[in-house]
């Protein structure tokens, strides 16, 4: 496991995840994984272990549906997609983060005045 | 739907596991692939994606977790260990199904009566906009309206969509081989359409045949057309003959339509633009009417005042001293029985809380019996939340099996309710439907939250984790504390439905020792088909029934024959207020009494003595009597005979004479003193009044006699409802007698209830001290101190229960008042039977034990240890 890659903070994910799905409409698990690595010039990694549990959650709480379908390379994957519920969500998800990063960064500031 | 999708991942365990794997092996693929495009091999690239996957098991579990609700399962956990467990103990759960099942059946039984008759609307749409509304006349006792008014406010109350009447008369229906008494109620017109009912088959009246001289037409009851044209839709078209018309039949009510009550076979139009009900003081109409939507009561209320208000000063003279009520119908049907009911479902509710706090005691004793079990999941690791909620889980099974029987039970019971209540009000749309389901498994949550949560929490407690040490070796501490306070209160409870019940049955013995004044027995009471019509023609109507009576009296077997408008002993009321024309200081008091209208022959028949003077004749209203009490009030001495009577405010009644005095008797009923009274001797021919006679043996074998007399004197009349007086006054109490019977049941329910608490709790505490016991009866304690030392623990804890029980029922007095007679709520003879009874059975209860504890063989004891 390469060092430099960071793993992702906890509770972040659902927010990655949810991103992720808003901006392709329809992604398998992996391709989620591919699409969180590239856009974050793989900075981010995803671990598939908090991968799935978190995806089968969101399913749970109505954030995303999932369906059987097949890739371009003819194989049989399982598709996520955005619910509105998962819409309304991601907003407030990014709220939160946006908030956090906030807090964070003046703190961070405090200390360097 | 996520909550339903992890039920279903529940029911499909393997189907999602495979779906799982297929997505996980996918990813695996996928990254492999990856690999093997940046040029890394086959076997590498696949054994790297699998690595880099981690712990595939647990990826598999950890995900499956989150679809799988983890609490269901923990609950499907709990009931298979608490069927496993309860099926171990079958005596203990068939004891506590059982009690479960009686006392939520009758909870559901008695709800469901509650349900019917007051909780739901009448069975019209809706039915709580449909309001009574009456003509108030100060001088008068009847609220009827007459017709001409009805139609004014119809026309003039905005507040009302409509508003329209009935009254009803008894009829003979003679296309039958004998005349066949027909109950025929007169409509307003709009009638059905203010109930909102329409006829189940067939239609309603069309305006013409709502107005005088129209087309003659019927609609029939359910049961008539069941019953005469075996529910044959070939009845429309058919006629009855009526007296001397023949109606035909235009439509056919629904089964549930009893409306203005459910004795009604017919309803046809009293159509108000008849010339005879332009008079505006004969009153016959009762009213109903409709709120248009959105109007409260208050507002009908006020808009009906007006518009009286303004007919008023129209018309003076009939209308200016008329006032109105507005009442919501449901109100005025059920409103009598609400208290009777309402105490009946607070006892059965406290014989289920009885139950419950048994059944708690037994839980707590197989709680204490199971220490070491429980001890050992503890130390196993188990939380203590489990462990409570695997008791907990272990009451809920009984409570729904409980609750289950219970429904089995209360439709049992609901049926005999049904039978010994059928003169409740709305009692015929009592029956069991998913509303008393719903009801019985609210029961059963509550019963589980009652009597499982105490014991749970108590066997739950983490410190009994110290008695797997002493497995087994008995302690006596404080927990035994709750146990006796749980039957105290049973006691309680117990004492406060006794001592309701024993009240009830004194006041009911008290009335049946009263002496009434007159003779019920060998009376036979009956009427005589009649319609208003006939009225008319009051001389031909009177001379009719003088040759009844004739007829009657020379029937072999029958003493005197009279007739009246009311029975002595059944509740009647006819107030009136009454002037001496001879005239009184004006000091003197008003003079009120209750108006009765009898043939002279009345006293002779009910039995009531002549105290002074002659006894009437009838000669046309000229003559009347009063009682001792009116004298003793009113004109003390026998100063009253000779007098002349009149109504003050009737200007067609004459003054009477009175001749004579007769004797007090309870004629407003056996729970009235018997209060002023005044006869008048000229009974109006009227439908519905009594034909009484008396008879030299038992009343009810010369009911065919009679039967066949009057047919013979009278062939197109019906002659019904011949019944003993003493029944006609003994079903006047009829509902007094069922909350009584019910009562007592109950009571001796939870007395029974209460003794097997007691006796289990003071078994389970012998059980549990058997080695301390046999110590002391090894070391030389007498057997009789023994027994005296547990028999007083039993009464100590029954009198403390006595005490709180007493202290309840004289809290709880209020909701009997006015259902005793000739006792006082706080009755010392009752309560002090009350407290022997409970004492004595409670010993009872306690001596089985304490004599068993006393019986240890000390040896044995020892060494079974």
């Amino acid at each position: 496991m390469g060092a430099k890659k960071n793993d992702i903070l906890q509770g972040t994910l659902a927010l990655l995840i949810l991103k992720s799905l808003a901006s392709q409409k329809k992604l398998h698990g992996y391709a989620i994984t591919v699409h969180i690595e590239r856009v974050s010039d793989q900075l981010l990694r995803v671990e598939e272990g908090s991968l799935y549990p978190a995806l089968h959650r969101m399913e749970q709480e109505g954030w995303v549906r999932a369906e059987w379908g097949t890739t371009e390379k003819n194989r049989e994957a399982r598709f996520y997609s955005l619910t509105p519920l998962g819409r309304k969500q991601l907003a407030r998800e990014e709220d939160n983060w946006a908030r956090l990063t906030e807090g964070v960064s003046r703190v961070i500031r405090y200390g360097l005045a | 739907m996520a909550w339903l999708e992890r039920c279903w991942n529940v029911l499909r365990p393997r189907r999602l596991q495979s779906d799982l794997e297929r997505e996980l092996r996918f990813h695996m693929r996928e990254r492999a692939d990856d690999l093997v495009a940046d040029g890394m091999n086959d076997a590498e690239a696949a054994a790297r994606a699998r690595r880099q996957f981690g712990n595939y098991t647990s990826q598999m579990e950890w995900t499956r977790d989150m679809d799988i609700n983890g609490w269901l399962e923990a609950l499907l956990r709990h009931l298979r260990l608490a069927v496993r467990g309860l099926r171990k103990t079958p005596a203990f759960t068939a004891t506590v199904v059982a009690t479960l099942a009686l006392g939520i059946g009758a909870n559901s039984a008695v709800f469901s009566a509650i349900d019917a008759v007051l909780l739901r609307p009448l069975p019209f749409p809706g039915g709580d906009q449909l309001m009574k509304l009456t003509q108030i006349d100060p001088h008068a006792s009847n609220s009827f309206v007459a017709p001409a008014r009805l139609e004014d406010w119809n026309r003039l109350a905005g507040a009302f969509q409509g508003i329209s009447g009935s009254y009803q008369q008894d009829e003979s229906e003679l296309s039958g081989e004998l005349p066949e008494k027909l109950n025929r109620a007169l409509v307003a017109p709009r009638f059905l359409r203010v109930l909102g009912v329409a006829p189940e088959l067939g239609r309603d009246f069309t305006p013409q045949e709502e107005k005088f001289g129209g087309p003659d037409a019927v609609l029939i009851s359910d049961r008539l057309w069941r019953r005469r044209f075996g529910a044959s839709p070939n009845a429309l078209g058919k006629s009855l003959r009526l007296g001397r018309t023949s109606v035909p039949i235009i439509g056919v009510m629904p089964a549930s339509f009893h409306y203005p009550d459910r004795d009604v076979d017919l309803w046809s139009v009293s159509a108000p633009d008849a010339l005879y009900a332009q008079d505006r003081t004969s009153t016959w109409f009762t009213v109903i009417g409709r709120l248009k939507p959105g109007v409260t009561v208050a507002q009908g209320r006020a808009n009906l005042a007006t518009v009286q208000a303004n007919l008023g000063r129209q018309f003076p003279k009939s209308d200016s001293k008329l006032l109105t009520a507005v009442e919501p119908l449901k109100e005025v049907t059920v409103g009598g029985v609400r208290k009777s009911l309402i105490i009946l479902f607070a006892s059965v509710t406290l014989l289920l809380l009885i139950a419950c706090i048994n059944i708690a005691a037994l839980l707590l004793s197989r709680a204490a019996a199971r220490h070491h079990e429980i001890a050992v999941r503890f130390s196993l690791g188990a939380s203590r939340a489990s462990v409570v909620g695997h008791l907990l889980s272990e009451v809920l099974l009984l409570a729904l099996a409980g609750a289950a029987l219970g429904l089995v039970v209360a439709s049992g019971a609901s049926a005999v309710f049904r039978s010994l209540a059928k003169d409740l009000p709305r009692i015929e749309e009592m029956g069991l439907d998913w509303r008393i389901v719903l009801y019985s498994l609210a029961c059963a949550v509550a019963v589980t939250l009652l009597c499982g949560l105490v014991p749970a929490l108590r066997g739950a407690r983490q410190d009994l984790a110290g008695s797997l040490a002493q497995a087994g070796r008995s302690q006596v501490g404080g927990r035994n504390r709750v146990q006796f306070v749980l039957v105290g209160a049973q006691v309680a409870l117990a004492v406060t439905l006794l001592a309701g019940a024993g009240l009830l049955l004194r006041s009911f013995q008290e009335l049946s020792r009263v002496s009434p004044g007159f003779h019920p027995e060998r009376v036979l009471s009956f009427h005589v088909s009649m319609s208003w019509g006939e009225t008319a023609d009051q001389k031909a109507a009177k001379q009719r029934a003088q040759s009844m009576l004739e007829a009657l009296r020379a029937v072999p077997g029958v003493e005197s024959a009279a007739v009246a408008m009311a029975l002595p002993g059944v509740p009647t009321e006819y107030q009136v207020e009454l002037k001496s024309s001879e005239g009184r200081a004006g000091s003197e008091p008003k003079m009120m009494a209750q108006g009765r209208v009898v043939s002279p022959e009345y006293f002779a028949t009910v039995g009531i003595p002549l105290l002074a003077g002659t006894l009437c004749r009838d000669e046309g209203a000229a003559q009347m009597m009063v009682n001792r009490s009116f004298a003793d009030a009113y004109m003390p001495g026998t100063s009253a005979v000779g007098r002349h009577l009149t109504q003050p405010f009737d200007a067609y009644l004459k003054p009477a004479l009175v001749s004579g005095i007769v004797g007090d008797a309870r004629e407003m009923g056996m729970d009235q003193a018997p209060g002023p009274v005044v006869y008048w001797c000229w009974p109006t021919a009227q439908p519905g009044q009594f034909f009484l006679v008396r008879t030299h043996g038992n009343p009810r074998l010369m009911a065919a006699t009679i039967r066949r007399k009057m047919h013979e004197i009278a062939p197109a009349r019906s002659v019904y409802d011949l019944t003993p007086l003493t029944e006609h006054i003994s079903d006047a109490y009829a509902e007094n007698r069922l909350r009584t019977i019910l009562l007592v049941f109950f009571a001796a329910t939870a007395v029974l209830l209460a003794c097997v608490g007691l006796y289990g709790t003071l078994s389970f505490m012998v059980n549990v001290r058997q080695r301390e016991v046999g110590l002391r009866l090894a070391l030389g304690a007498v057997r009789g101190q023994i027994v005296r030392q547990f028999l007083a623990q039993g009464l100590v804890v029954s009198l403390a229960g006595c005490a709180a029980g007493l202290a309840l029922s004289a809290a709880s007095g209020r909701l009997l008042a006015g259902m005793l007679y000739g006792v006082s709520a706080t009755d010392g003879i009752t309560l002090a039977g009350v407290v022997a009874t409970i004492t004595a059975v409670s010993g009872l209860a306690s001596l089985v034990p304490a004599v068993r504890a006393a019986r240890l063989e000390p040896m044995q004891v020892l060494r079974d240890e």
